[in-house]
């Protein structure tokens, strides 16, 4: 089944304390998708990927991982899941090998299995130089690399990392994004970031999440060029798919706009033609240069305008 | 895979400088503890020979040691096992076990035994230390072996209770004093009826009870059964707690 989802959650919730901090999350990864999960501080990213990974179990809804229910057959689905959380999860007491060769039988790898797969970890996480050395002495770059190299070691087919380039300088994090390049070839990855054009440059579908509901899911093709368009004195909600060039649109509010477009020279001079047509001035037009930075904002601040 | 978390277990807690102080210090209190009761059995030795049916050098010297090496694992279990899933929860090591494929079970037992490896090796020092006897004296080899046998159902109950408190509180310190105080309390329960003659339930819950009668020479199954259930149901609660999080609820 190559068409098979690695990863699928529906309709995931989860209280705190009384408090609903998840409203139905529905999720699915296919092999060779990464997703990038984004939201403000509190959203609910780190929360659903306790969940994903085993870790908390959601009041309701439900996680299968490989065709293996998180709940019910754990042992199965975790045998699939790579997970780096928020905290990278080290034993500063251990070096660097003995960790690693801990965590590869911890994931049910033979001793033979586990020295082959630290092996290739070390190489792929350029840790090879530090395989002696113990955690605690690490740097924060290296200690965060040991993480990544712990959520790959065992080769699982879904990969769950909570800000993995968190604390490394500009060489190491490209080095991390190449490895995460690397992964999707094979494999399905999560990863929550922060920073929104490590995102764009990393992920194939970007998921917002906003106040424990997922406000956008979506290919980043599909968003990287847009523009914003103000319109004043509009008789009718205008038609955007049916214009030359646009993909769609979505109403902000006040006749402002988010028209993502496939060729914006195109979409540029259908929206004047048509202002003009229609007689409705058209106020502002300008292109989007991060249009992520747009949606999340939109999404994500102004709480009028994300729920209209 | 219980055998890996244990062997971890075992490998860090004998990495950190806590455990051999610990087996230093309870070494330390014991030698001296043993050589002041051989010099009490010294000084009586002459009298001792005229009773019809004295204490011999193992009433006298080893059961009073192994009754201090007990006592002494009243203090010693509590720091052993205080951060052993607690620490994991506040080092944020703790995810790295729940989303491997390892049951609750698993980890609890590998915590368990990984913990029982460094109590195994106060055991043997235990043990060894009265065997120095046998060069100069007879030894009651049963009562020795039925008093190592006693302390080592004391470890394995104290462990389990430790670790229990370990998964109930976030706070190592906390589950320090909980074991502690739940562990003398089982220790002592039973001086109130040492006094009033009304013995039963407080009598059987006392540890100090059980340990003296094992140690004395009196295998019981009644002594077994109850170590056996403070040990099963204090892992019980450990792996249910443990579970806690990952079940729905």
């Amino acid at each position: 089944m190559p068409d098979a989802p690695l990863l699928s959650a529906q309709k995931l919730t989860r209280y705190y304390h009384g408090r609903k901090v998840l409203h139905g999350i529905d999720l699915e990864l296919r092999r060779g998708e990464v997703l990038g999960f984004l939201g403000p501080n509190g959203a609910g990213k780190s929360t659903t990927m306790n969940i994903l990974s085993g870790n908390l179990a959601a009041h309701s809804g439900q996680v299968v991982i490989c065709g293996h229910d998180l709940v019910r057959s754990p042992l199965l689905a975790k045998r699939h899941i790579g997970y780096l959380p928020e905290i990278p999860p080290l034993y500063i007491e251990t070096t660097v090998d003995e960790y690693l060769i801990f965590c590869a039988r911890l994931r049910g790898l033979s001793s033979g299995e586990s020295k082959l797969a630290l092996e290739k970890a070390k190489h792929d996480c350029e840790l090879t130089e530090v395989g002696g050395r113990l955690i605690g002495n690490l740097s924060k770059g290296f200690r965060q690399r040991v993480g990544i190299a712990q959520a790959l070691l065992h080769s699982p087919a879904v990969v769950i990392l909570d800000e993995p380039t968190n604390g490394l300088d500009p060489n190491q994090i490209r080095a991390v994004r190449a490895t995460i390049n690397a992964l999707a070839e094979r494999h399905a990855v999560i990863l929550s970031s922060h920073v929104l054009s490590e995102v764009q440059a990393l992920c194939t579908r970007v998921a917002i999440l906003h106040h424990g509901r997922i406000e956008f899911n979506e290919t980043v093709e599909q968003q990287l060029d847009g523009m914003r368009v103000q319109l004043l004195n509009i008789d009718s909600e205008p038609i955007w798919e049916r214009l030359d060039g646009v993909t769609n649109a979505t109403a902000l509010g006040g006749g402002n706009y988010r028209v993502v477009v496939d060729d914006y020279e195109k979409a540029a001079d259908a929206v004047c033609n048509f202002a003009k047509q229609k007689g409705w001035k058209l106020r502002e037009l300008r292109r989007d240069t991060s249009p992520l930075e747009t949606l999340f904002v939109d999404l994500t601040c102004n709480d009028t305008s994300a729920t209209p | 895979m219980i055998g890996v978390i244990a062997k971890r277990e075992a490998t860090a807690l004998f990495r950190t400088p806590l455990a051999w102080s610990l087996l230093a210090m309870v070494q330390f209190v014991l030698a001296y503890q043993f050589l002041a009761q051989i010099e009490t059995y010294l000084k009586f030795e002459d009298k001792l020979r005229t009773m019809p049916e004295a204490p011999g050098v193992t009433e006298v010297v080893v059961t009073p040691i192994l009754g201090i090496a007990a006592m002494l694992l009243l203090f010693f279990v509590p720091i052993l096992t205080m951060a052993s899933i607690s620490g994991e929860r506040r080092n944020g090591t703790l995810p790295l076990l729940l989303s491997s494929p390892v049951t609750s079970r698993q980890i609890v037992l590998g915590k368990f035994f990984g913990i029982g490896s460094l109590l195994f090796v106060l055991w043997l020092t235990v043990a060894l230390m009265p065997l120095t006897l046998m060069w100069g004296a007879p030894i009651d080899i049963g009562a020795y072996l039925s008093g190592l046998l006693a302390f080592a159902c004391l470890c394995a109950s104290y462990a389990a209770v430790g670790l229990m408190f370990s998964t109930l509180f976030t706070q190592p310190a906390v589950g320090a004093v909980m074991t502690f105080g739940l562990l003398s309390f089982l220790w002592l329960v039973d001086w109130a009826t040492r006094l009033g003659e009304q013995a039963g339930l407080l009598t059987y819950l006392s540890s100090l009870n059980h340990f003296q009668q094992m140690s004395s020479g009196l295998l019981n199954s009644a002594d077994f059964v109850y170590f056996a259930a403070l040990c099963f149901s204090a892992l019980a609660i450990a792996i249910w707690r443990l579970d806690g999080d990952r079940k729905p609820l």
